[in-house]
């Protein structure tokens, strides 16, 4: 049992709490069923090896946080199984010191009939925390779920969101040395994601080590001080996070032309109609319209959203073709309803159609605010004097964050394709800043 | 053997986790009913009082001179009710794994602690009502010293139910189809056993083949001490032996095959 809790073993430095020495995870493949109870029985190897992991080293010292980045089935959730102790390597050792605790899915052990004091207690057995402990932590753990009197019924009565706000409180109700969470910040309701974000942030301000797997390189480029890139099972690239986020995002980009280059050519539709609440509805592509407005019934929930988003001097699309701007500034207006009496951020991001991001900008980066408007909603306008972009197709996207700038309350992403022309027949992409002498 | 001992180690590790985990698994099996802890005893008992009603008071059935004893539904009651247990420990034990699928991929346990929650948590019925049997057949058939050796056979029959409910475990988290199987087998199993008639019934050729029952000892046992006052044979406590170190064995072997991918398999 080599991925046991040894405080004790010598080859871990003491600021060292998780060692990762040449770890290789192998799956077993059988045909069938059948043929996996035969090699049972008989002891003989019939099956297929699939390699999710091999010779996978690494080291986390007390205080770091690690994001782990990597495109779908290139091991990220073995390894964090793995280090989590739900899965045995088949070669290599992980020595663990200290508390490690996995978020990987929330509320897996409660027992729908029983009352969710009752599961909390059971639940915190299971990872560790006995009765009397949990006795102690109980207040805390109703005050951050709150649940109130819902915790004295079945579970089976809970809303999904309850749920996960009760293993979330439970989880991290006692502070680990190692933190693992898969893709767990997507929970529960805005309110409920911030306290988590907050609560993570806390842990890893106190001396916790945390290590986070995720799709969003923003909470990566955010929360870590590290990242770590899992290709085919193997690490490839281990480092600074800027670093290793931008050879993920030339592996990424180049895949995607990859994929494109197989698809059947044919012209990039003028407006690209991504999936995900808050979009700008069908109607406005229609009319051509440069104002894109949230859905009626977006906007009359209570939840924070993007309102709209402006592009000034757009004129109308023809055919296929993108919108031209006319002039040279981009003059982008976006109008956003906050959560209460918070102050959100608002981000901007513009890309080129088919090819590299360009620039990204957010109002907590740059040190601005969102003004309030009369209507209690918030409005930023971002202006680029004098576009310094050469001729060619953009797209634009549009975030909002919370005050803090870590929890994503909405996104409209690449929602709008536009054509910038540059009146000088040079080519290139951007235009630099510079000076002749 | 080290291998099993290992995992006997883990589980006397995480002896009070498996305490939570059994005291949880019995109150799950009446959770949400009126009379709570009462209705996982009073289902067998039900039978086992049935079985006295219909052979003993209303039938009043007879068995031949070599019986343990004259009485049809003393003797069933008594190899009935271990034998319930055993089908209880071991059909419960055997999707123990299945069943706590979820649990173990998401929490770094091994695996052993929850067939062993099964089966105690099984024993923690049967076993008390096997000693109110016990208790109850005092007047009739006297209070002698062998009544001690219900200890060591119920222990016993706890091992035995363990290692085979791990080992089948095991089986069927790789071929569902074991524990169907398992099903019919355990339903059969009481015409290959000493339960319904007493072995000198037996023809003497086909006597070999109780043998093949794990519980055929065990049965004999509780019979020879609760019926007859006298200390089980020798034969028990051999024939069980040979069962639970055999499937030992075996379980060994299953174990060390499948232990780095038992959870991928649930």
């Amino acid at each position: 049992m080599s991925t046991k809790n040894s405080p004790n073993t010598p080859s871990v430095v003491p600021d060292t709490v998780l060692s990762v020495a040449g770890v290789a995870k192998e799956y077993k493949l059988y045909p069938t069923p059948r043929a996996r109870l035969r090699a049972l029985l008989t002891g003989k190897a019939t099956h297929r090896s699939h390699w999710a992991l091999s010779d996978v080293s690494f080291e986390l010292r007390r205080g770091e946080c690690i994001g782990v980045i990597g495109d779908n089935g290139a091991g990220k959730s073995t390894l964090l199984k793995l280090l989590a102790g739900t899965l045995q390597p088949s070669h290599g050792r992980i020595d663990r010191v200290g508390r490690v605790t996995a978020i990987l899915e929330l509320g897996a052990g409660f027992h729908p009939d029983f009352s969710g004091r009752d599961n909390l207690y059971f639940a915190g057995s299971l990872i560790g925390i006995n009765h009397d402990e949990m006795a102690r932590l109980e207040p805390e753990i109703i005050d951050f779920c709150e649940l109130g009197e819902a915790l004295d019924r079945p579970v089976k009565t809970y809303s999904s969101g309850m749920t996960v706000r009760l293993a979330f409180a439970l989880v991290t109700a006692v502070q680990p040395d190692v933190l693992i969470i898969d893709e767990a910040l997507a929970v529960g309701d805005q309110n409920f994601q911030k306290k988590c974000v907050e609560r993570i942030t806390a842990f890893r301000n106190s001396g916790c080590t945390i290590l986070f797997c995720s799709h969003s390189p923003y909470h990566i480029r955010h929360l870590c001080d590290r990242a770590l890139w899992l290709k085919g099972g193997r690490v490839e690239q281990f480092g600074n996070t800027e670093a290793v986020l931008a050879a993920y995002d030339v592996h990424t980009r180049a895949r995607e032309a990859a994929a494109e280059g197989d698809a059947p050519g044919g012209p990039v539709p003028a407006v690209t109609e991504g999936a995900g609440a808050g979009h700008p509805p069908d109607g406005s592509m229609a009319d051509q319209s440069r104002h894109f407005a949230a859905p009626k019934a977006a906007s009359d929930g209570g939840s924070a959203c993007i309102l709209s988003v402006d592009v000034a001097h757009l004129n109308d699309a023809v055919g296929d073709q993108p919108p031209v701007l006319q002039g040279h500034d981009l003059v982008v207006t976006i109008r956003a309803r906050g959560r209460g009496m918070e102050r959100p951020n608002i981000g901007f991001m513009i890309e080129q159609s088919k090819g590299v991001g360009i620039t990204s900008l957010a109002t907590h980066e740059d040190g601005a605010v969102p003004v309030q408007l009369d209507d209690g909603t918030w409005q930023s306008v971002l202006t680029f004097p004098d576009l310094p972009l050469h001729s060619g197709d953009y797209v634009i996207s549009a975030f909002l964050f919370d005050e803090t700038g870590l929890a994503v309350y909405d996104q409209w992403f690449q929602f709008l394709h536009f054509r910038f022309i540059f009146p000088k027949p040079l080519p290139g992409l951007v235009r630099l800043p510079h000076r002749w002498s | 053997m080290n291998i099993l001992w290992s995992e006997a180690r883990a589980l006397w590790r995480a002896r009070t986790l498996v305490w939570v985990l059994t005291r949880r698994e019995v109150a799950s099996r009446h959770s949400g009913t009126a009379l709570g802890i009462v209705w996982p005893y009073l289902q067998p008992l039900l039978t086992v009082a049935a079985y006295y009603l219909v052979f003993d008071v209303v039938f009043g059935m007879r068995l031949g001179e070599q019986a343990p004893t004259r009485a049809v539904g003393a003797y069933l009651v008594v190899g009935a009710l271990p034998w319930m247990a055993f089908c209880d420990a071991v059909q419960r034990g055997m999707t123990s794994l299945i069943d706590a699928g979820s649990l173990l991929h998401k929490n770094p346990l091994p695996p052993v602690l929850f067939t062993s929650r099964s089966v105690l948590a099984s024993f923690s019925i049967y076993g008390p009502l096997l000693l109110l049997v016990a208790v109850a057949y005092i007047p009739a058939h006297g209070l002698k010293p062998a009544i001690l050796a219900l200890l060591p056979l119920l222990l016993l029959q706890m091992l035995l139910c363990m290692v085979l409910g791990y080992a089948l475990a095991i089986l069927a988290a790789a071929l569902r189809d074991v524990a169907q199987l398992v099903g019919f087998l355990l339903s059969v199993g009481i015409y290959l056993s000493p339960i319904l008639f007493p072995i000198q019934l037996f023809p003497q050729a086909w006597r070999w083949v109780l043998w093949l029952n794990p519980m055929t000892g065990l049965v004999m046992g509780y019979q020879q001490v609760l019926l007859q006052g006298q200390w089980p044979q020798w034969s028990v406590w051999c024939a069980t032996l040979v069962w639970v170190c055999a499937l030992s064995v075996v379980l060994n072997a299953l174990v060390a095959r499948s232990r780095d991918q038992l959870v991928d398999w649930l």
